[in-house]
Order: C-alpha cells, then structure tokens, then sequence
C-alpha cells in the first residue's frame, strides 16, 4: 500500500456513507437562516444598518467560526466511528505502521472539513447574495473579501475536522468525542476567558473573526499559527494513543 | 488449481498478553502450517481472538513473539495481499454497501478493482446484494462480505475467527470447500471456530487452549484417539482414580466418562486395581465435541 491509495480509500470512506450529506443540509439550513435574515431582520430601531456597509456584510459572510465548530463535530464522528463500527481494523490491517494510516485519515477528515467549510461560507454568502435585493442595499463586499471569508472558510474547516478528528481517535466513542468537541470549541474556550482574559484574543471563534478579516485582535499569521496549534494538540495526541493502544 | 509456493507458517512463541492484572494469554507457544486448514478451539474468553489480534498486530504483547512467514505482521512487504483475515462479525459501517466496503479495502491495499468482484463471487455473495447498504444484511451474508475481504489480495494465509457463525448449511459447506481447497494449495489457514462437528469436517490440525494457555495440539485423529469413552457404574470414584493416575474424566451423561491422558489398557488397570467394574471401554472416535470439553473444563469441573 502507498500513501495515495490510502488517502484515496480514506475519502471513499467519507463519501460513501449519509453523513456528509447531513452536514451539507445543516450548512445549508444554516445559510437559509442567514438568508432570511437579511430578507426579513432589521435592528432593535427597524432599521437595516447590520448590512449597510462592506463590514457589516463581511461579518455576516464570515463563516471561519462556524466551520471550526461544525468540522470539528464532523472530524470527531468521522474518527470515532471507525472504532464504533470495527471498521479501523481494516484499516490498521492494510497500513499497520500505524502513523501512516492516521495520517491518510488526519488528511482525508481535513480535506474534508476544508469542503465543509467552503462550501458553509459559499453558501452563506449565496443565501445574502439572493436576499440583499430584498432591501434597499447591494452587495457591497469586494471580491477580495469575498475570497478572503472563503479561504479562511476553508482553513478553519480544515483545522476543526482535524482537531475533532484527533479528539475521535483519542476517545474512539462517537457520543464522548462529539461531547469532548463541543467541550473543546464551544463550553471551555468562554470558562478559559474567564479564568484569564488575556487569552481572549486566542480562542478559536476570536481567531476566526481575525483570518476572516473581520477583526484585528492579532495578526492573521499569528491567528494561522494559532488556530493549527488548536488542531495539532488533538492531532498529536492521537498519534500517541494509536502508537500506545491497542487498536482492538 | 496448482500447489503455489507458500513459505508462511504462523509461529506464536512465548506469548503472553494482560489486561491490568488479568492475563488472557499466558505464555502460548504453537506453529500452524502451510497447507493444512489447522482449527484453533477454545472455550469463550480463553484468549483465542486476543491471539489473533497480537498475530496481526492489532494489539501489543506483554511478553513473546507472533511471526508469518518468519516475520512480524507489520514487516511483511504487503500484509493485505499476504494475510487475509475474518476477525469481528460486524466489522462493517451499516450505512456504506457491501461493494464499497470492499473497494475501499481494495483501493487502501492496492488491489485492483476486478479483485472486488472476484471475491464477491468466491465469497458467495450476490451481486445485487452488494449494492445495498451492509445495515440491511443477514449475519450470514456479513460473513460472506467478510469472506470477500479476507481474500482480496489472494493471500496465501487466512486468519479467521469464527468464519462459520451465521451461515446457513450450504454457506458452511461452501466455506469448508473453499478452506480445503486453499489449503490443498499450499496455502496456511487458522480457523477459530466454536462449531465443533464443523471444525471436525474441515480441519486437520488443532490447537485447543483454555485459559489463554495450550491445552493440546496434534492432528484430529490425533486427539480424538487420545480420548476414552468408559461405562461404569460408579463414574466419580473411576473419576477420582483416574484423575490420581494423571488423566482428565469428564462425566458426559449418567454412567459415562471420556477419558484423557491415559491409554486404554491403564484405564482398564486402574480401575481394576480400585474394584470398580467397567461396562465398556472404548476409544473415542468421532466426537471431537466430548474431547474438546474433556480438554478444557474448568478445574473444578475435571474428575467429576
């Protein structure tokens, strides 16, 4: 077996079952909200001033936060359900040097939660696109921008399946990873601003708003490295663990 | 079909594997040879898939060596293509269909595509039926479709846990030509299975441990010559002497024994030398089943 063949089965794995179709629809219910929104919302005075400027659309674009979230649940599920399912043994079966086997499956779940994503940022971005004729404002973000939600988009989709993927190896339970992710992404980084608030600037939903372009609380290379520092922990910890436990 | 060249003995040395305190194998030592369709008995949780597991290097050991071929699981050159394996019977994501499940195995392993028909087709399991989703299957058709993995590469070993659970009878008649046929290849086949009268027809040699330790291995005849069958009218005290001698008895039904570990002209000596008569003293061929529970009852239980 090679690294490709590998990488090629592990994405066969995530297309050829209903799960990301599910995430699909939950992005897409997600960008209809949005939609709607925009169509139909107006500010605490009646007025639509949460659309009136390129800024103010850009933050409503900017998915980065979402797809964290999102894609990481989808990297947790992806991971622990081939324990759940049995269906690792196969997989450490053909590739039993085990670190080349997690890293075809870090890279499959990443690539997908990278299409994730793109695809809840596209989405998003579409639904307001479709709704701002609606009211008495265009589409006043610039293609730069525009690109600039995707592409963060895209990385922190990326980042979040690859932390919930590390967290799904780690846990091997589909019900504990998925409650360790949300733990991770949503319950903890709020209780860690709390306990020190200079760490406010470097959760995960404050470090999206920065790669999206949305806010300048750090640098974007700082925010880059940041974020692929919150995905490397779960990533290398499950490296550990799969050299440490037996598979079955 | 031509012998092929298979230069593949399992070897297990010395293995001992624990859970905590709890040891499941306890320093196990045996070698299954190529060209035979060798059984691996035991009773539950006597450790016979955790030796499987450390064999495939799914799971670590404590202690000793698992070998294919003189070399370890993960060092063989391509171990899909070398080792094919039933271990779980539901090893299978229920939402994906059984001809992906197989292409997603044959794509990791380097095997082209027409392998995933060929194997549905040795396996036995319908075309059609490989395109529904694996949630929709029989335990018996799961095994085929596992079947269908295991001989993916064409492996000139086969690791296989209780390949026969769920099949129906033409399944298992299926399955055991399909074994002897591999086997008469010069193929190495372990096949761990707790449907005894099945193992009887398909095997040639058997490893039986207990306890996570070996309790015997040879040839079936081997081991079913081993064994006595003894009618008495006082089984526990032949029992109690035959345990003294060395043997093992186990009380099958009423006045009945099957005798282990001692031929059948001592078993006849000591229980004439306890004045006990016998009513019949035969060897017991044909019931692997009564040797098997002889071999592996509990402590508690032998000299009853």
């Amino acid at each position: 077996m090679n690294s490709t063949d590998l990488l090629r089965s592990e994405l066969r794995k995530l297309t050829t079952t209903r799960m990301p179709l599910s995430f699909l629809a939950v992005l897409t219910v997600l960008a209809a909200i949005n939609g709607t929104a925009v169509a139909i919302g107006t500010d605490m005075d009646g007025s639509k001033t949460f659309i009136s400027t390129a800024a103010d659309q850009i933050s409503l674009f900017a998915f980065a936060g979402n797809a964290l979230m999102i894609a990481g649940l989808f990297g947790a599920i992806a991971a622990a359900r081939e324990f759940g399912h049995n269906t690792v043994i196969a997989t450490y079966l053909a590739a039993p040097r085990r670190s080349k086997a997690l890293l075809a499956q870090m890279t499959a779940i990443g690539l997908g939660g990278a299409v994730l994503g793109l695809a809840g940022a596209g989405l998003t971005i579409g639904a307001v696109a479709i709704s701002l004729p609606m009211t008495n404002y265009g589409f006043l973000a610039s293609l730069g921008e525009v690109a600039q939600v995707l592409v963060a988009s895209s990385f922190a989709g990326a980042a979040g399946a690859i932390l919930g993927g590390g967290i799904g190896n780690v846990i091997r339970n589909t019900g504990g990873a998925v409650t360790a992710a949300v733990v991770t992404l949503i319950i903890a980084p709020p209780l860690i601003i709390q306990l020190a608030s200079g760490t406010a600037s470097w959760v995960p939903s404050a470090l999206a708003l920065v790669v999206s372009g949305v806010a300048d609380t750090t640098g974007v290379v700082s925010a880059i490295l940041a974020i692929a520092s919150w995905a490397a922990v779960p990533a290398l910890l499950a490296l550990w663990s799969i050299h440490r436990q037996d598979i079955v | 079909m031509t012998a092929r060249s298979n230069d593949h003995p399992l070897k297990v040395d010395g293995l001992t594997k624990r859970y905590g305190n709890r040891t499941v194998i306890d320093n196990l030592t045996f070698t299954v040879e190529p060209g035979k369709v060798t059984g691996f008995l035991g009773p539950n949780g006597s450790g016979k898939s955790t030796t499987m597991k450390v064999l495939l290097d799914l799971a670590s050991a404590d202690h000793g060596t698992t070998t294919i071929g003189g070399r370890r699981y993960r060092d063989l050159p391509n171990p899909a293509s070398t080792v094919g394996v039933v271990l779980e019977p539901n090893a299978f994501h229920p939402g994906r269909t059984g001809r992906d499940h197989l292409c997603i195995i044959a794509q990791a392993t380097g095997q082209p595509r027409r392998r995933v028909d060929e194997s549905l087709s040795i396996a036995g399991l319908d075309p059609d039926a490989a395109k529904r989703r694996v949630g929709t299957y029989s335990l018996g058709m799961k095994q085929r479709l596992s079947l269908a993995a295991a001989l993916l590469g064409d492996p000139p070993v086969l690791v296989l846990d209780e390949p026969a659970n769920g099949l129906d009878p033409q399944g298992i008649r299926d399955l055991r030509d399909l074994l002897r046929a591999r086997a008469a290849n010069g193929d190495t086949v372990l096949v761990s299975s707790h449907l005894l009268t099945e193992v009887q027809h398909l095997v040639d040699d058997v490893i039986v441990i207990a306890d996570g330790r070996l309790v015997t291995t040879g040839t079936i005849d081997e081991l079913t010559g081993k064994s006595a069958h003894v009618r008495t009218p006082c089984p526990a005290r032949l029992a109690e002497l035959l345990l003294a001698a060395g043997a093992t008895a186990q009380q099958t039904a009423g006045d009945r024994l099957v005798v282990t570990g001692l031929d059948l002209d001592k078993i006849g000596d000591t229980a004439h030398r306890g004045g006990l008569a016998i009513h019949e003293l035969a060897p017991n061929a044909g019931s692997l089943e009564d040797v098997f529970l002889a071999l592996t009852a509990q402590p508690s239980q032998k000299g009853n």
